[in-house]
């Protein structure tokens, strides 16, 4: 087992250079953001070159990925060009809790939604429940999140309104302006408004996955003989799914929970800028089509990597919850 | 049909699935699918939808009615779906945009899966360093996050249906090639593939020839799934505002546009996201629907 996370983790490293370099290079094909200056007559052109200078614009792209990747080397990950006077990392840190705040939630609402539908709708195969649940799930695996996102605003944010006459949710945000020096329970209750509809929106996306996905492992597990000879031997049905089927039936969904983590970082973006929420997943959009290439980069590094590592903890995982499993 | 069959038939037995040929047995199962069929009406209503519904209602998308009292019509019989901020039919303009949306999407879906399958079938079949370097390139995309390079990819090249076809491909192979070459590592090993090789086949001939099409069902699920799921990226690139560019028509540049009059005009919003949410739950409940008639384990 050790030998092979040696192997594993020795093996992340080209895996990792080609993420930087894969990525390096789409995001080198945004044209250079200095050039539009010429037209502007009030910058001397000497400013300009020493602009594209500094920013490495004028060394073709691997070029520019070794001059930047010596410095990510140093730890330096190099100013942001989208928020001048701030460097990339600041950039990321203050856009970072925002976006695991509503990623952390939608993964745990989904999770705590689905597991159990998906455990229901397994164990009563082909039943009334059953097909409402795969029906349900198939209508979120199926719904552009954008559209889902305005017609929730459109419904709780323009047509339902408090008896104030203020909207029943506020249509996009994270936190009322003014409130940001309120008491700690006045400004929760306040984010948490903001966060509703955004993260009903992303759970409800995410739900059926894994709701199909506990079924099948369910589905999978009660097929097999020792549940019969459990059944067989007059164990009650509860403690047979209880006990006997469902501990088995969870080993891959504790690898898909591994797996789903990273997300938590990424962001949404599409969700982010319906709602207007300052976080990852459209920072990262708006950092590559300015050509701000450092906060992009740290942004995908940021989620890659982390794929990558829950790749191994999740193969790991599985090994420890099923003794079955042996690396070599 | 078999003689069996026949002999069946005449005592008035229903056909047993030894009855079949491959492709018959997996039509009957699926005819017996309930949501595969629903998602088949529901696909061969958009089809209609789309391709009929402009033989009939004759009139320009792209066409301005002139003047301010032509915008932001509400429904009426000259405008069924209405008029949207340029005074275009929004009915013309479902019609042509369903078009562009279910072509990209079929288009994507059918060229990622055949790249794909040559990835998978190549590290496959020959293993060893080409394996070794197809799969290291392939684990590096499918951890990079795809939908910011393909927002970067699409506000370079974007802009053209070709374009967004060719950027959604270039992100979308790669579970493909995992599943084609987990399948050619098995099949491989089998006899008649030796007997291939020992008759002197060549390899490209035993590629595609005799492993290739062992692995179409699988694959042919994957299309009809990724169709649905590459309508939806088309939508999500075009709603960023880097997808078909206007005047062009596509559903997600229809809600784009739209986005803004979310207040005063919600059908505009209404109708093409509805529409683009049915054709993808179509191709779902469909695909979904055939992998379950190609499992030879479930009984439907």
């Amino acid at each position: 087992m050790r030998d092979y996370i040696i192997r594993r983790v020795l093996g992340m490293i080209p895996l990792i250079l080609i993420v930087m370099i894969v990525s390096f290079g789409i995001f080198s094909l945004v044209p250079n953001p200095f050039a539009a200056l010429i037209e502007n007559p009030r910058i001397k052109k000497a400013d300009i070159q020493r602009l594209i200078k500094a920013w490495g614009f004028d060394l073709p792209w691997y070029l520019r990925f070794f001059k930047w990747f010596s410095g990510v080397i140093r730890g330096d990950w190099g100013p942001s060009l989208l928020y001048p006077g701030s460097t990339a990392r600041d950039v990321i840190a203050r856009r970072l809790p925002v976006t695991m705040r509503v990623m952390g939630l939608e993964l745990l609402v989904s999770l705590v939604i689905a597991l159990p539908i998906g455990i229901i709708s397994a164990v009563k195969q082909y039943s009334m429940t059953d097909y409402v649940v795969t029906v349900f799930s198939f209508l979120g695996m199926s719904m552009p999140s954008f559209w889902l996102g305005l017609m929730m605003m459109m419904l709780f944010s323009v047509v339902l309104k408090r008896p104030s006459g203020v909207p029943l949710l506020p249509a996009g945000g994270i936190i009322t302006p003014g409130l940001e020096q309120a008491p700690f329970w006045v400004k929760l209750g306040d984010r948490a408004q903001y966060l509703v509809m955004p993260v009903f929106v992303l759970s409800f996306l995410s739900i059926g996955y894994y709701a199909r996905y506990m079924r099948s492992s369910m589905l999978e597990v009660v097929r097999q003989d020792y549940i019969r000879t459990a059944r067989a031997k007059g164990v009650p049905e509860r403690s047979v799914i209880n006990k006997h089927a469902l501990r088995n039936a969870m080993i891959p969904i504790v690898t898909l929970i591994a797996l789903s983590v990273p997300g938590i970082v990424g962001g949404a973006a599409i969700t982010e800028t319906i709602f207007n929420i300052p976080g990852m997943g459209s920072l990262i959009i708006q950092a590559e089509i300015k050509a701000d290439y450092p906060t992009a980069m740290i942004g995908l590094m940021l989620s890659s990597v982390l794929v990558i590592v829950f790749n191994l903890v999740a193969d790991i995982v599985y090994a420890w919850v099923d003794p079955r499993i042996k690396y070599s | 049909m078999t003689e069996k069959a026949i002999e069946a038939k005449k005592k008035g037995q229903k056909k047993s699935s030894e009855d079949y040929t491959y492709i018959g047995m997996v039509f009957h199962r699926l005819t017996r699918h309930k949501l595969a069929m629903a998602g088949v009406f529901m696909l061969i209503f958009i089809v209609l939808f789309v391709f009929v519904g402009p033989l009939i209602w004759r009139l320009d998308p792209n066409a301005q009615i002139e003047g301010l009292e032509g915008l932001f019509n509400p429904a009426s019989r000259a405008h069924p779906m209405g008029t949207d901020d340029y005074g275009r039919d929004v009915l013309a303009r479902m019609f042509f945009g369903g078009r562009i949306s279910l072509f990209i999407g079929f288009a994507s879906a059918i060229s990622s899966t055949l790249l794909g399958a040559i990835v998978g079938l190549v590290a496959g079949y020959y293993g060893g360093w080409a394996d070794n370097i197809l799969m290291r390139f392939t684990d590096a995309m499918l951890s990079i996050p795809t939908f910011p390079l393909l927002i970067a990819l699409a506000s370079v090249f974007g802009k053209g249906v070709w374009q967004i076809i060719l950027v959604i491909v270039v992100f979308g192979w790669m579970v493909d090639a995992r599943l084609v070459r987990g399948l050619v590592l098995s099949l491989k090993e089998q006899e008649y593939v030796e007997a291939a090789r020992a008759i002197g086949a060549s390899a490209n001939r035993i590629m595609w020839r005799h492993l290739f099409p062992n692995t179409l069902a699988v694959l042919i699920v994957s299309t009809t799934i990724g169709i649905g799921g590459n309508i939806i990226y088309e939508a999500s690139i075009s709603f960023l505002g880097f997808g078909v560019q206007a005047p062009f028509a596509s559903w997600g540049n229809m809600l784009q546009n739209a986005q803004q009059f979310i207040w005063n005009s919600p059908r505009l919003i209404i109708y093409p996201g509805l529409a683009i949410f049915m054709t993808v739950l179509g191709f779902n409940f469909f695909g979904d629907g055939l992998r379950d008639a190609i499992d030879p384990k479930l009984k439907l």
